[in-house]
């Protein structure tokens, strides 16, 4: 299929889908209440897909890193302001900054 | 509309949002960078970030897309990703429930991560309906048309910006910063676990599968625990 109609199909459906699950129950289902199964596992989304996401975004092995992988330290700095803060400002400002230090540190120890 | 944006609850939402959507610049540029290595055109790029309106959808979709995944496994990983919307959208329903149906479907397209934490928190801190819906479609209004303009700016910039800086670093930073507050318990906990752990185990799947398969094996640890940890209360 060509790249772009393959990106455009991409685009409208995964733009529907989105669409259709924000608009879910603040309109179409919004005089009822939810499924208290689907209620219950709906809750488990974030902490699964996010954790999901993450893992192998740290962990991929990264090009010339034969040493500590300085993106777990920073990402476990970057946790623990996370937790603390709430930030989305001070996570991301910890997070670059502990590893932009340790990229700096490993480089110096050669 | 006028009256809407010059209430002092939408214009909260939308001074309070500003301190998230500095911090999405660099989120939103690499989303920008995604869909130019991805082989999208200007317009592409920009349908993704308008349309999907997702960072995390937008960066798999372009990944994925680049390594030449069927169009049907791109749909499948961002629909699961997108699950959280239909959590979001629950939780929401309530403050948004005096608006008209015009207005509901207006604001919902601006629902995310960041809009939803800000405005929920603030519905639950004052309970006052009318003031959560201004104040979540001022905080929708700022990250939408930053969103635009950072992905934009990487899409132009991408050959710019050196590999040194570790710029897609930013992106797990991003998901961390929704994470650790998503972990308060120890449900959630076993979720992000058993989601962490099958990630890793399930790594050879083809086509990033193993994301999606983790996700759900994560959902299903934590809704059984508590089923489990209820019955074992009810003896």
């Amino acid at each position: 299929m060509e790249g772009a109609l393959k990106l455009w199909i991409v685009i409208l459906a995964v733009g529907a889908l989105n669409y259709a699950s924000r608009l879910s129950f603040i309109a179409f289902f919004a005089r009822r209440s939810m499924p208290p199964l689907l209620a219950r596992a709906l809750r488990y989304v974030p902490p699964a897909m996010l954790m999901a996401l993450i893992v192998p975004m740290v962990l991929a092995p990264m090009p010339g890193v034969e040493t500590i992988d300085p993106r777990i330290p920073a990402a476990m700095v970057a946790g623990v302001v996370a937790w603390r803060t709430r930030s989305q400002l001070q996570t991301m400002f910890a997070g670059m900054v502990s590893l932009w230090l340790m990229q700096a540190a490993l480089a110096h120890l050669g | 509309m006028r009256r809407v944006l010059n209430t002092p609850d939408f214009r909260a939402g939308f001074v309070e949002m500003l301190p998230a959507c500095l911090g999405l610049i660099p989120f939103g540029l690499v989303c920008g960078v995604g869909a130019a290595t991805a082989g999208a055109d200007l317009l592409g790029a920009l349908g993704m970030s308008a349309i999907i309106f997702s960072g995390a959808a937008q960066i798999l979709a372009s990944q994925l897309l680049a390594a030449g995944a069927p169009v049907a496994v791109v749909i499948l990983t961002c629909a699961v990703l997108g699950l959280r919307f239909l959590m979001y959208s629950a939780a929401m329903a309530p403050a948004l429930r005096t608006l008209s149906a015009p207005w509901q479907r207006a604001v919902s397209f601006l629902l995310t991560d960041q809009v939803f934490a800000a405005s929920i928190r603030k519905f639950d801190a004052h309970g006052d309906p009318r003031g959560a819906a201004f104040h979540f479609l001022g905080g929708g209004m700022a990250l939408w048309s930053t969103w635009q303009v950072d992905n934009v700016v990487g899409y132009f910039a991408g050959n710019v910006i050196p590999a040194s800086w570790s710029l897609e670093f930013t992106v797990p930073l991003c998901f961390i910063a929704l994470l650790a507050p998503a972990l308060r318990g120890t449900l959630p906990t076993i979720a992000a676990v058993t989601a962490g752990v099958a990630v890793i185990a399930l790594a050879g799947l083809p086509m990033r599968l193993n994301l999606v398969v983790a996700g759900i094996l994560g959902i299903i640890a934590g809704t059984i625990a508590e089923l489990l940890g209820e019955r074992w209360k009810a003896r």
